[in-house]
């Protein structure tokens, strides 16, 4: 298993031990974050970027929730690039990691 | 406020679950989750006592949602959490009304956490500002003045007019006829009741203070001129300004007055910016104003300008009705003040009640009522128990009590100071002493002003 790319730590503080909170929010993130970022992946699949934009938009507070640092930025670039319009290369590739990186969040998670 | 009903309409459910966790952790917060605009609207009209709005909503923004809150609702706190910093985006929301505007980072649920702390403590405040004003204005509702002669009746109805408009009201009477109680009972019976009332006693402040106290002053405006002070106008702006005693106003000062009254505007000393000002004006005075003017002690221009809506209070000794009543009033309020069981009158004392002249009117009359009570055995206020307050009673009961000179003067200067309405002229005329004597043993606090 790879180093994880989550931390609890922020989740942790304020549920003060109470590991039945933990496990409830990651149960949500779990429900509904896969969902979202296949929105995401679709929506600039279609070059629907203000969707993918609005969609970037709602993922990143559970980002920053979970702790998920390699993608603090890019999910913020995202939710910029589509406002803004723009499609190219680098959105391609700030996707890519977004989906690599919640993509493994997500099984991390599953584990615990 | 006990319990905080607050509203969260967030569509980020893991956002929504971490903040209504974080909510949850104060006991006395109640969070209730809205994943849209349309639901939460839908159950607007419960109530709330805050609401936590998400900025963007699937089917709304933040601020189309505020605005049709505080159509509803304007003052419901209403805290916008948002995904993005964007000053421009919080400085629109905050102009129409929001509360507060949160980014969604690291520092969010305390910031949340903190200003609904904040709205909870206004809340409080508020209610029991609401409470207190509610007293008061219990406290000054007409019903409370007691009489049924057709004196008071009169004064009933020229208050409930009065109430009802912005007119300038002048209040005549002797002595302790109410005057005071009257301009109250306008005040909290009108619609700027919530406003201040801003009360001054003209004949109580030495002449070359009064201005600044009535216009306020710059600092170093005068040689003890410290600090900037606001004067009366400024401070009852939107409310009412009571000028009692106003017949005891300087001249040269009733010209600044009326230059006041005419612009709507005042200028503190010192300064040269007029400040406008909005204040309903009620004025007493226990002299007859028209004989004033004619004697050339009062402007005609400010007499008129003053008039408005004039009142004139009965003596108690033209209520022949109401005594009675007034004093079983004052001693029953006495009773229950101070845990007394029940006391009647004798039929003597109630006969010699009815038979006194009551210079000192109402006033007198409690005073009187009070030390009988007090006075009284066995549940009964019989004849001996009523000390009426004359002079020459009062002066006997002070010689025998063996004081000092400067101590037997600062009785006798406080005794006539509070028979004269606090008129400092007037006293000074009475005792044969120089009114600046007077105004110097107030300001050393040798003497006091009840």
């Amino acid at each position: 298993m790879s180093d994880k790319v989550y931390d609890l730590a922020q989740l942790e503080e304020l549920g003060g031990g109470d590991a039945e909170f933990v496990s409830m929010m990651v149960m949500t993130f779990l429900e509904h974050t896969p969902g979202q970022l296949e929105e995401l992946k679709n929506a600039h699949g279609s070059g629907d970027l203000a969707t993918m934009g609005a969609i970037a938009h709602k993922i990143k507070p559970n980002v920053d929730m979970f702790g998920i640092s390699a993608i603090v930025q890019d999910i913020r670039d995202l939710e910029q690039m589509g406002k803004n319009g723009i499609s190219n290369a680098e959105t391609a590739e700030k996707l890519d990691k977004v989906d690599k990186e919640l993509t493994i969040a997500f099984e991390q998670l599953k584990q615990l | 406020m006990s319990l905080m009903k607050i509203f969260l309409v967030e569509d980020s459910i893991p956002y929504a679950k971490f903040l209504s966790y974080h909510l949850g952790l104060n006991p006395d917060n109640e969070v209730e989750h809205f994943s849209d605009a349309k639901s939460f609207l839908a159950q607007l009209h419960r109530g709330p006592d805050c609401v936590l709005l998400d900025y963007s909503l699937p089917d709304s923004t933040g601020i189309q949602v505020l605005k049709r809150i505080k159509a509803q609702q304007p003052d419901l706190p209403i805290l916008i959490v948002s995904g993005q910093e964007d000053v421009g985006t919080a400085v629109d929301l905050l102009r129409e009304g929001a509360y507060d505007y949160i980014v969604k980072d690291e520092n969010a649920k305390d910031r949340i956490w903190k200003a609904l702390n904040n709205i909870r403590e206004n809340a409080q405040l508020r209610k029991e500002l609401d409470v207190l004003r509610e007293e008061v204005n219990l406290k000054y509702d007409f019903s409370n003045i007691i009489g049924g002669s057709p004196g008071i009746k009169k004064v009933f109805k020229l208050i409930e007019k009065a109430s009802q408009t912005n007119i300038n009201v002048s209040i005549t009477g002797e002595t302790g006829t109410g005057k005071e109680l009257v301009a109250k009972a306008i005040h909290y019976n009108s619609r700027f009741r919530n406003k201040p009332l801003v009360s001054i006693n003209i004949a109580a402040i030495p002449a070359e203070l009064l201005e600044s106290e009535l216009f306020g002053h710059e600092k170093g405006a005068f040689t003890g001129a410290a600090s900037k002070r606001i004067g009366k106008f400024e401070e009852a702006d939107g409310g009412t300004i009571f000028l009692d005693e106003i017949g005891e106003m300087d001249i040269n000062l009733q010209a600044k007055l009326l230059r006041v009254l005419q612009e709507k505007e005042v200028t503190r000393l010192g300064s040269n910016r007029p400040l406008k000002f909005n204040a309903r004006v009620l004025v007493a005075t226990h002299r007859d104003l028209k004989e004033e003017v004619r004697l050339g002690k009062f402007r005609e221009d400010l007499y008129y300008r003053l008039l408005g809506l004039p009142i004139e209070l009965p003596p108690l000794r033209e209520r022949a009705g109401d005594i009675m009543m007034l004093a079983k009033h004052f001693l029953n309020e006495f009773i229950k003040d101070n845990g007394f069981s029940a006391i009647r009158i004798s039929p003597e004392a109630q006969q010699r009640i009815l038979s006194y002249p009551w210079p000192g009117n109402v006033r007198e009359l409690k005073a009187v009522m009070e030390l009988a009570a007090v006075l009284s055995d066995n549940g009964v206020l019989e004849e001996k128990d009523l000390n009426f307050n004359s002079v020459s009673d009062e002066i006997d009961t002070l010689v025998s009590e063996g004081l000092s000179l400067k101590e037997y003067n600062r009785r006798l200067i406080e005794h006539f100071l509070r028979k004269n309405d606090n008129n400092v002229v007037e006293v000074a005329k009475k005792l044969e002493i120089g009114k600046s004597t007077l105004y110097r043993m107030l300001k050393n606090n040798e003497i006091k002003i009840n």
